[in-house]
């Protein structure tokens, strides 16, 4: 019996990223499959917030091919994969002035989720009491639980990691580890990256960038 | 809450009675019927200025003081001092296009002057909106406060400084200006007017007092973020 | 239809936010006003001058300031608020229909403080007219305005002098609007033909749309 070939959600061959005459990105070659929890570290302006963006499809390649999810980077298919995919960013991209419920349900009502989910999920990340508090007020912890949710309430098949587990406690950082496991048990993976090796510590694989450049640690 | 509810009270049947005498005193030998409007437009004026004063002074107490009641005091009485302006303004000139024959008359600096005083405390309110932290707020708007209150002996002394389509100030120091048979409306009109100016001012440092006391618990209140549910998440 | 749907809940947000931040009516709105002393100020109390030019005084005020209003949303744009938005799976098209629409509510609001004020200040000729043809020819205006203000704001965003960059876009590509929008209230003033100016009014809006729908894929790609 041949089992059918599990196709990667991710692969990059020879890409290569310029902007302003700067190289962010050289030769970097990368395959994501199913099930992978890969971590990227490396100091401060080395690319991993660059690599993270590539792989969220939201920069184009200036050289080099690969594909995310099916869709070959640098065309249109990649506008119908976005949905697929989840980014915790540096930056909270939260509505300030809606309240932490307004904000999920916003979430919920463009993407024609089930707004019925909102709550539980809210409850689930511990912020049910804090439902209606405006995120303006709410701490960095706060924001980024509330990110989690969303992700929790998009379930997304490739979720991106930007510094998530930066400046959390115990119990945000819990959350992170907990919603890792819940994509890849459902045939996702995670890319996560941090200039802090330490927080890269459950990854199936890791990998080191230095000056745009990917190589495996 | 109780207080205020006794204070707005008494403002509405101050102004019931205002309302009433006003529509029974005699109209005026000139400007006929349209001479009522008087009694509102000259009364939320007066309260308008009086108000942007009571500012000015709890402003200065604030950058002296520091205490948040100076604050609380200084914005309701903007508040109340911009919905009275505003009033005076509309009602002026509806009565000057029946009167005069045009809504605004450019060449009266009583009419300029009000404007860029509303205008100015517009942007008081406008300021306070845009600061979030209270202290800051408090400053920059006590600063605002104090300074802006030059406007109002300018614009009140207008009258007098230029000859102008608007009349002169009702009550002098001389006596009244006014027929005595209208000076009970006046009076009425503007007690009703005091109450309702004590009332807003009340009933807005009220508020103010319970927004800053549930600001407080919110930041207070960590404990609304609870520990999460990890067993949740796979199944949510 | 998931488009109308995304447009629809765009433009929901941004009024709700509008409405708890208050930068519309609470700041460019009295402030538009507050311009309207400037010219008799400086001018000097010439009252036939003033009702002459009280007409153009509205509309000179009504897209600059319109514009601040129109803008607002675009400038108030992060990264991570674009980002957000990309990988939703909201379509930029959506979200251009979406604050076009939240655009022209709020434009219609303060066109209509604007008128009220400069009846007042000015005393301009106003003949009773036909009103709901005033009323859609400047709704037709708002929606122009908020078309054309959101097209400039996808176009310069992430720029650093994004600001300055949209407002100069916008002014020159307004004055369509401006002519078919004045022209028209002026036909009604006077009980003349209006066809012509509406249509031009019209054809704009549609151009305008159709521009923007067509353009905010390769605009968001542009990004990348």
């Amino acid at each position: 019996m041949r089992l059918a070939a599990v196709q990667p959600l991710v692969v990059f061959e020879g890409i290569g990223v310029t902007r302003d005459g700067n190289a962010l990105l050289t030769d970097v070659d990368l395959e994501v499959a199913p099930g992978d929890v890969v971590g990227v570290s490396g100091p401060n302006g080395s690319g991993k917030t660059t690599l993270l963006r590539l792989v969220a499809t939201l920069i184009r390649p200036n050289r080099g091919s690969g594909t995310v999810l099916g869709a070959r980077m640098g065309t249109a298919e990649t506008f119908g994969i976005r949905e697929r995919i989840g980014l915790i960013g540096h930056e909270p991209a939260l509505v300030p002035e809606l309240t932490v419920f307004e904000n999920l349900d916003h979430i919920a009502r463009l993407g024609g989720l089930d707004r019925t989910r909102v709550m539980p999920v809210l409850e689930t990340v511990g912020l049910g009491g804090a439902a209606h508090r405006r995120v303006r007020a709410a701490s960095r912890g706060m924001q980024r639980r509330v990110e989690i949710a969303h992700m929790l309430l998009r379930q997304p098949e490739l979720l991106l990691l930007d510094e998530a587990a930066s400046g959390l406690d115990a119990d945000a950082s819990g959350l992170i580890d907990a919603l890792t496991r819940r994509v890849t048990s459902s045939g996702g993976a995670v890319v996560t990256v941090s200039h802090d090796p330490a927080h890269l510590d459950g990854c199936t694989r890791q990998l080191r960038i230095s000056a745009g450049r990917l190589a495996l640690r | 809450m109780t207080r205020v509810r006794i204070w707005f009270a008494l403002a509405g049947v101050a102004l019931a009675a205002g309302l009433w005498m006003a529509l029974s005193a005699p109209v005026d030998a000139l400007q006929g019927v349209w001479f009522r409007l008087f009694y509102i437009h000259v009364s939320t004026m007066w309260f308008g200025m009086l108000a942007f004063l009571v500012t000015a002074v709890a402003s200065i107490a604030w950058l002296i003081r520091k205490k948040q009641r100076w604050d609380r005091l200084a914005a309701a009485s903007v508040e109340a001092g911009v919905l009275f302006t505003g009033i005076g303004l509309v009602v002026g000139m509806i009565w000057g296009k029946a009167v005069w024959g045009v809504a605004w008359d450019w060449e009266d600096p009583r009419l300029a002057s009000t404007a860029v005083m509303f205008f100015v405390y517009l942007g008081y309110l406008a300021l306070r909106a845009a600061v979030g932290d209270p202290e800051a707020r408090a400053r920059r708007s006590a600063v605002l406060g104090a300074i802006a209150a030059v406007q109002v002996p300018l614009v009140y002394f207008s009258v007098n400084l230029f000859r102008t389509l608007h009349q002169t100030q009702t009550v002098r120091p001389d006596g009244m200006t006014m027929s005595p048979e209208m000076r009970p409306a006046f009076f009425v009109n503007l007690l009703a007017f005091t109450l309702l100016y004590v009332a807003l001012v009340q009933a807005r440092t009220f508020v103010a007092k319970r927004e800053e006391a549930r600001s407080q618990i919110e930041v207070a209140a960590g404990d609304a973020v609870v520990p999460p549910r990890l067993d949740e998440v796979h199944d949510v | 239809m998931k488009l109308l749907r995304q447009a629809r809940e765009v433009a929901r947000v941004d009024l709700v936010v509008e409405g708890r931040v208050g930068e519309t009516l609470r700041v460019i709105v009295p402030f538009a006003v507050a311009a309207l002393l400037v010219l008799p100020l400086a001018q000097g109390p010439n009252l036939a001058l003033l009702r002459q030019v009280g007409a153009a005084v509205f509309w000179t005020l009504a897209v600059l300031f319109g514009m601040q209003i129109a803008l607002r949303q675009s400038a108030n744009d992060t990264d991570a608020r674009r980002d957000f938005y990309a990988l939703s799976g909201v379509d930029p098209a959506a979200r251009f229909l979406g604050r076009t629409v939240s655009g022209t509510i709020l434009l219609t609001v303060f066109l209509a403080v604007l008128f009220l004020a400069t009846l007042a200040l000015y005393d301009p000729p106003v003949a009773g007219g036909d009103l709901p043809a005033l009323v859609l020819a400047v709704v037709l205006f708002a929606y122009g305005l908020a078309a054309l203000a959101t097209l400039a704001g996808e176009v310069s965003a992430g720029l650093r002098s994004r600001g300055a960059l949209a407002s100069l876009i916008v002014a020159p590509l307004s004055l369509p609007l401006v002519l078919g929008a004045a022209q028209t209230a002026a036909g009604i003033g006077r009980d003349a033909g209006i066809l012509s100016w509406s249509l031009l009014l019209l054809a704009t809006d549609i151009a305008l749309t159709v521009v923007g729908i067509a353009v905010a894929g390769p605009l968001e790609e542009a990004r990348t």
